[in-house]
């Protein structure tokens, strides 16, 4: 074995643990029995889940797209996974505002309107995985085609499949959709020095989970979770902006709040200095605030001082709400506050003081901070990953799902068919017939939550049993089975018992893409991928164009020489010139650039092309 | 609309048929199990073997819950020893059904002394059920086994409601 493969790891597959956070993400890979996270060039391992579709054609992704959004505030999108796998309304029921548009897309799914273009946020979770698939080929020197890829426990089918979606978006097999606490314990109880039963409690960007996991000598095995999709530092930060907006000088207060509202450049500046207070006053006991608004118009300026204590009582609400949370798992699990061993915080936001202080006055027990907690969910995943990749046995996960399955019956009711916190996979067969003569279909339409009316629960799809043989109504008995595999995702299938014939389903999302639109889309993020690249090359021709101009006319003066001589010189770069001003397409420029170059070594004066070589290198410096 | 019943969990598990279980070599043979068919551990087989492994790994799941449960693992040995017997017996004393509603009652109005008191004596009740159920089986009395069962039926729930309200 060379040094080389020893490094890497050498399972049949090389799989790495993704964290597709709200606000950042990241990769890690397990190699024999280390992990690490996977950093770009600057050492930096987090990836800020941000967008930007910049009006020159280019599309940015990460550090590079977050350094945009004030100047770009309705072109850069961040918390995309507030959107995916939800409807325009429920997105709009939120209290965040974001200053980039949502629109109803078709089926009235959520999806992001920028300017000409509307963009599902499968399709911009795609960009953030792909950022991050590029970032773990150049840490591994390696192609990478294989992900684990972390999602908030509490999210339902559609999240999960919008999910794999965008990882398949971004040309990732995704061997697991794993959830975030599970694998947060899973990078926690590694070491095998850790049976007992775990509370990990997970406050991210935008979601918040908590799970209690069982760990038994390599059995990871989760016995509850709870949580809130829409709940996490963001809404922290809303409350603080909620603060500045308030403070804003009198021709922006109240009365014009619509106009604020609708400023995206006010909203990004507020969003952003909100965060930055925030972030203060996890150290600080008060923050100081002096935001000058005028970037881009005369806004003025806002002066504000706020206190940990004013902070904590505007969040104490939130806080609370994840407590409950806590409380409902530990019930679920069938434990008491006092059988819990030991409590894991992951998530940026469980930096907040108040936040761990409130979980240590309810559990009694001081956080554990052994695992960090941006880097835990991502090392986790990694460690499933290397699972998955069959390279290591000795450990095995065992998760539930989150929300409980069920049909709905006559009346609009929903019968539970698997219940929530069920480990999976788990499976259950009801036997279904038909009502009328001859029918040869029968409708199922499958429900996600707990409540009891099908209304208020979650429409997961509809389900067409065909293909029934035509019998008296009543006498088919057709045996259907529900199975949720081990990524959480349901399987039905059915079969007539009285003449074996199996019967065909037809599923029809009711969120999400359908099988149809993720193929479609696959063919344009290649067509995508090709815009980009043309749009980049441009400004890369035009910028090599312009000192070429002016590498040239510099050594041209300093040559000095007579003007039969350089005339074709002067003649290709009359006309380069003429192109830019032009503004001529990308092709036409770089066969000018070419023809210069060819002249300006023709006339194979040594004083010249040195001259020019020499200016050149200056001018490529700048 | 009819459930239709997955294998017993006794024969999942490969366990005999009794109402009492070792709780402790229970949860170490569900971890055994799932061990040794978890489809995350046998990714690399054919993909027919895939659905069986998950098939199966679905049926260790599903028994596990039912078998660690005591009464749920109750009814399944009932309904395994004597199909039907459960719904067979549904009809209870109505001396029976006059006490259930008064325990209901006192649940209901319990304040938090009285409450302590009478955790005490469903506990205590339920116990006995238990042990009842199981003299009824060893005896092979089916129905005086399912009687016992739906007896304690009204214990458990009103313990429940108890624990709900506190």
């Amino acid at each position: 074995m060379t040094t080389n493969s020893a490094a890497s790891p050498t399972g049949p597959r090389l799989v790495i643990g993704i964290d597709l956070g709200t606000t950042n993400s990241l990769a890690a890979i397990r190699a024999g029995k280390g992990t690490r996270v996977l950093r770009d060039r600057d050492g930096e391992p987090l990836i800020p889940s941000v967008v930007c579709f910049h009006p020159d054609g280019r599309t940015l992704v990460g550090r590079a797209a977050k350094a945009l959004r004030l100047e770009y505030p309705t072109r850069t999108v961040f918390s995309v996974k507030r959107l995916i796998g939800r409807s325009a309304r429920e997105v709009a029921a939120e209290t965040t505002v974001l200053p980039y548009q949502v629109v109803a897309g078709e089926r009235g799914l959520a999806r992001v309107q920028i300017g000409e273009r509307q963009l599902s946020p499968e399709a911009i979770s795609a960009l953030v995985l792909q950022e991050v698939k590029a970032t773990a080929e150049k840490a591994l020197g390696q192609p990478v085609r294989h992900a684990v890829v972390t999602v908030p426990a509490w999210f339902d089918d559609a999240q999960r499949q919008a999910t794999k979606d965008a990882a398949a978006l971004a040309g990732l097999d995704c061997l697991r959709i794993l959830n975030e606490p599970t694998a947060a314990a899973l990078a926690y109880g590694i070491d095998g020095s850790k049976d007992g039963t775990v509370l990990v409690y997970d406050l991210g960007g935008g979601t918040f989970d908590v799970s209690i996991l069982r760990i038994d000598d390599g059995v990871f095995r989760v016995l509850s979770t709870a949580g809130d999709t829409h709940l996490g530092g963001d809404d922290f930060d809303d409350l603080v902006a909620q603060r500045i907006f308030a403070a804003l000088p009198a021709s922006q207060a109240p009365g014009q709040a619509a106009d604020q509202a609708n400023d995206p450049y006010v909203l990004q500046a507020v969003r952003s200095a909100a965060e930055g207070l925030k972030i203060r006053l996890s150290e600080a006991t008060s923050a100081e605030l002096q935001l000058d608004l005028n970037g881009t118009g005369d806004r003025g300026t806002v002066r504000l001082t706020i206190t940990r204590a004013e902070f904590e009582a505007a969040i104490s609400p939130l806080v609370q709400r994840t407590l409950d949370c806590v409380q409902r798992a530990i019930k679920d699990a069938g434990l008491r506050l006092d059988e819990i061993d030991e409590v894991v915080l992951v998530g940026g936001s469980t930096r907040v003081p108040m936040v761990r202080a409130r979980i240590e006055a309810l559990t009694g027990k001081p956080p554990q901070t052994s695992v960090d907690p941006d880097l835990a969910v991502a090392l986790g995943a990694s460690i499933q990953a290397d699972v998955l990749a069959g390279n290591d046995r000795s450990l095995l996960l065992l998760d539930v799902i989150p929300l409980s399955l069920g049909i709905e019956t006559l009346g609009g009711a929903v019968q539970k068919l698997i219940l929530r916190n069920s480990t999976i996979p788990t499976s259950v067969t009801e036997e279904f017939s038909t009502g009328v003569d001859n029918q040869t279909a029968v409708d199922l339409a499958i429900y996600q939550g707990e409540r009891e009316l099908a209304a208020d629960c979650r429409l997961l799809g509809n389900f067409k049993l065909r293909g029934i043989p035509p019998m008296p109504a009543g006498l088919p008995r057709i045996a259907v089975t529900f199975l949720v595999d081990a990524d959480g995702v349901l399987r039905v299938t059915a079969r007539e018992q009285r003449t074996g014939a199996e019967a065909g389903i037809q599923i029809v999302p009711s969120f999400g893409l359908s099988r149809d639109e993720v193929k479609r889309m696959m063919l344009e993020s290649i067509e995508f991928a090709q815009q980009d690249y043309l749009a980049r090359e441009a400004i890369e021709v035009r910028n090599k164009a312009a000192a070429m101009v002016r590498g040239t006319e510099k050594a041209m003066q300093m040559a000095e020489l007579p003007p039969d001589q350089t005339y074709p010189v002067q003649k290709a770069l009359k006309a380069l010139g003429k192109l830019m001003a032009a503004n001529a397409e990308t092709a036409v420029l770089k066969a000018a650039c070419e023809d210069l170059t060819k002249v300006t070594s023709s006339i194979a004066d040594d004083v010249i092309s040195s001259a020019v070589t020499k200016a050149l290198r200056e001018e490529q410096q700048r | 609309m009819i459930h239709v019943p997955a294998p017993d969990p006794f024969t999942v598990f490969g366990l005999p048929r009794t109402l009492d279980v070792d709780e402790k070599a229970l949860e170490a043979r569900y971890l055994r199990l799932s061990r040794e068919c978890h489809p995350d551990l046998h990714r690399s087989a054919d993909t027919g073997d895939c659905v069986a492994v998950l098939q199966r790994s679905a049926e260790i799941n599903d028994a596990w819950k039912i078998l660690r449960d005591p009464w749920q693992r109750a009814r399944a040995l009932m309904e395994l020893l004597s199909p039907g017997v459960l719904d067979r017996n549904k009809k209870l004393d109505p001396a029976f059904l006059g006490e259930a509603l008064e325990l209901a009652e006192e649940v209901a109005f319990a304040d938090q002394t009285a409450a302590g008191n009478l955790r005490v004596r469903l506990q205590a009740a339920i116990t006995l059920d238990w042990t009842a159920v199981g003299k009824a089986l060893g005896a092979g009395d089916f129905d005086a086994a399912a009687m016992c069962f739906h007896a304690s039926h009204y214990h458990r729930k009103a313990l429940q409601d108890l624990d709900r309200k506190s």
